[in-house]
This record gives C-alpha cells, sequence and structure tokens, in this order.
C-alpha cells in the first residue's frame, strides 16, 4: 500500500466518526404534520379529478363507508375536519375500555399527544383558534392523567409514585416540544396559547403531589367531561 | 452511534404500496425511516441547521406526495429521496447563492504543507465539514453518501447516476481534494 492510498484511507476511516446531524424533535413533528397535510391535500385533489367515478362508486359504498368507514377516517382527522366529532366518540369508547391506573394513566398520555400533534398541525395552518382549543384539551388530558395517579396513591403508593413518574417524563416531553412550538407560533395568540398550555401542563404535574381531594377522580378512566368550548376536542362532544 | 446515516433499506416497497393505498402508518414508518438521514444530508451539504430542516421536510413532502411519479423499476425508494434532496440543495444554491464552489483538484497546496504531516484524528468534525463544503458538488455528494450516509459504492452510483467504477474514481479523488483542503485550513 502506497503511502498516499494509506493517507486516503486514514481520512476515509475519519469520516466514518464523524457524528450525525440530528435533527431537533421539533423539526421532525414539523415535518411530519407538514407532510400528513400535504399527503391529504393531494389525495384529496386527486379525487377531484374524477368526480364522476367518485359519484358512481361513492353511491354504492355510502352505506358502508358511513358506518364502518367514517369511524376508520376518523380516527386520524383533525380539528378543521368535518369527521373530527367522531373522533371524540370513538376515543371515548376507548376510555371505557382502559381498566387500571396503568391503562388509563397511558390512555390520557396518549390522548394528550394527540391533541398536541393536532395543536401543531393547527398552527401550521394558521388555525390559532383551533390550536388553542386542542391545546386547552391536552391540558385537560394531563390533568385527568394526574388524578389517576393522585388516587392510585390510596391504592399503591409504590404503583402511583412509578406512575407519576412517567407523567412527569410525559409533561416534560410535551413541554419540550411546546417550548419548540412556541418559537414558531406566528401569531401573538397562538403563542398566547402556549405559553398558557405550558402553565396548565405544570399545574397538572403539581397535581400529583398534592394529597388526594377526591379519590374518585377521573372515573373508570373516562376521558375529561365537557369544555365550555365545544371544538376543545372530540372527547369533550360525546 | 450513525443511526441516521444507517444504509438505505431495501425493504420500502410493501410500504410504498401501502401508502398509495393511503395507509398512514405506512407512511409515518417510512418518514421516520428517511427524515433523519435527509436532514443529516442536506445539513452536511449546506451547513446550517435552519436550512437544513426546511430542505429536509420539502424533500420529504415532494418524496411521500409525488409516489405516483416513482416508478419501481428496480430503483430503490431510497435512491429517488437522495436525488430529490440533492435536487433540492441545488435548487436551494441558485435561489441564495454558494460561497465558493472551486475544484480543489488542482488547487495549489501551500508550500510548507506536507500531506503526509495532516494529522487526521485530530481534527475537528467542524473542520472536516467545512473543508467537505469546499469541494465541487460531486465531490461533496460522494463523500458524504458514501461515508456520513454509509452508502455502498453500488448504492451512491444509482444515486448519482454514475457507474460504480465511476463512483470510486470521483471518490478518491474527493479524499484527495478534501486532504489538500484540510491542508490549507491547518494552522501554521
Amino acid at each position: 500500500m502506497t503511502p498516499e492510498v494509506e493517507r486516503m484511507e486514514r481520512l476515509a476511516e475519519r469520516l466514518r466518526t464523524v457524528e450525525p446531524f440530528i435533527p431537533p424533535p421539533g423539526a421532525k413533528i414539523r415535518g411530519w404534520n407538514l407532510v400528513l397535510a400535504a399527503v391529504e391535500q393531494s389525495t384529496a385533489a386527486r379525487v377531484r379529478v374524477h368526480p364522476v367515478r367518485r359519484l358512481v362508486i361513492g353511491a354504492a359504498a355510502a352505506a358502508v363507508l358511513l358506518l364502518a368507514g367514517a369511524g376508520a377516517a376518523s380516527a386520524d382527522s383533525l380539528p378543521d375536519s368535518p369527521l373530527y366529532p367522531l373522533k371524540g366518540v370513538l376515543e371515548n369508547a376507548r376510555g371505557v375500555l382502559a381498566f387500571g391506573a396503568t391503562d388509563r394513566l397511558a390512555y390520557h398520555l396518549e390522548l394528550a399527544r394527540i391533541r398536541l400533534t393536532e395543536a401543531e398541525t393547527m398552527i401550521a395552518r394558521h388555525r390559532a383558534d383551533l390550536a388553542g382549543a386542542s391545546l386547552k384539551a391536552l391540558d385537560d388530558q394531563l390533568n385527568s392523567a394526574a388524578l389517576v395517579v393522585q388516587s392510585e396513591r390510596h391504592a399503591d403508593p409504590a404503583a402511583a409514585a412509578r406512575l407519576q413518574e412517567r407523567l412527569r417524563q410525559a409533561v416534560a416531553t410535551d413541554d419540550q416540544q411546546l417550548a419548540d412550538l412556541q418559537g414558531q407560533a406566528q401569531t401573538p395568540a397562538a403563542a398566547s396559547a402556549i405559553v398558557q398550555a405550558r402553565a396548565r401542563a405544570a399545574d397538572a404535574l403539581k397535581l400529583t403531589q398534592e394529597p388526594s381531594a377526591s379519590p374518585t377522580a377521573s372515573p373508570g378512566g373516562r376521558p375529561s367531561p365537557a369544555r365550555s368550548n365545544g371544538q376543545a376536542s372530540p372527547t369533550s362532544t360525546p | 452511534m450513525r443511526e441516521p446515516g444507517k444504509a438505505a433499506s431495501d425493504d420500502d416497497r410493501p410500504l410504498i404500496e401501502r401508502v398509495r393505498k393511503g395507509d398512514q402508518d405506512a407512511l409515518r414508518t417510512l418518514y421516520e425511516r428517511y427524515f433523519d438521514r435527509i436532514y443529516n444530508y442536506v445539513y452536511a451539504r449546506l451547513g446550517r441547521a435552519e436550512d437544513a430542516e426546511d430542505l429536509a421536510i420539502d424533500t420529504m413532502t415532494k418524496s411521500l406526495t409525488r409516489l405516483d411519479l416513482f416508478h419501481d423499476q428496480g430503483g430503490a425508494f431510497s435512491s429517488w429521496v437522495y436525488r430529490i434532496a440533492h435536487n433540492a440543495t441545488i435548487d436551494h444554491y441558485r435561489r441564495h447563492g454558494k460561497v465558493a464552489l472551486v475544484s480543489l483538484e488542482r488547487a495549489p497546496v501551500p508550500e510548507s504543507a506536507d500531506p503526509s504531516e495532516l494529522a487526521v484524528e485530530q481534527l475537528s468534525n467542524e473542520d472536516l465539514h467545512a473543508a467537505i463544503r469546499d469541494l465541487t458538488d460531486e465531490q461533496q455528494q460522494v463523500l458524504i453518501l458514501r461515508f456520513f450516509q454509509d452508502l455502498t459504492a453500488a448504492q451512491a452510483a444509482a444515486v448519482m447516476g454514475k457507474t460504480v467504477g465511476a463512483v470510486q474514481a470521483l471518490q478518491h479523488r474527493a479524499l484527495g481534494s478534501l486532504e489538500r483542503a484540510l491542508q490549507g485550513r491547518a494552522p501554521n
């Protein structure tokens, strides 16, 4: 091996050890929301190209789609979609089937993540009103999760401590994401909604450290009750 | 730990079929599989996090919304995504200009420089990245694909539309140019 080839080999080896650039989590989430929105839009545009065909197929499958398909489609719907209220019905149904504190906590934390993703998409679409509603719904889910932890403390303090740690991690992750989102907010209304959401999330975590006022909180793992704003989340308008 | 640069998978075809049928889980899987790699690729090319973020998102949006344009005739989806990312960086250069796109193959080596004295192990990642960005477009591309993205010569050839032999020759020249660029950067 010539000295030149040896040098090239050493340089190549050094290049292989260079640490990759890791995208910030907020970038990845923002990208996913934009990709999802673009895919939905392009799918809708393709459908518009064939209106007659769509009509024929739609008529034949309408009954099935209305009953089964709409339910499935609503699972991925967003607050600005007509199917969004149906998503709440399905989420409520899932909540009824969440037994045990661990399942109920996981259920609320998952819904909180969904609300956060929805809020990000709404901000990306410049719908500060719907984003604010999703953020309120996010905090409602975190509150419900905190109440699960609080009520579990009576039954099993060790398990409650584990649940509290899960909640703490979830709130920390959400807060990081909200902080990224705050930097991207393009209107004062959106920024203010995010600031409030972060404060409410921190309050929810504090709630787990307080003595339980009502051990029956979050009954049966059901989602939080209806809020004043009917569009806050799909679960708010069952 | 080089997760974003992990070699591209060839198992994309079933996922692409599912995405074409409207499967959002498959869409998410494809997105997760490629976003970090493309971000890493674009960042290495441009050197700016903000631009890398925008271009990576743009690349993923184009790739996943125009799957109907991806003709699966033996070509890998990964090659197609990298080509879109490459085109996006070229467009970016056109719009914003690029500093010092000068081939270093014939660039004079500083008189004091002795290539054998270059301590590559002591070079910082920043120096390496900066020196790579001084290379020609193709030289940058081959080094990033081969060493940062861990693509094989055949995969890099598919992305660049070249033969494997041409990629290997280009890689050799690119390493030589990089060595000279680093030598020029070394403090006297």
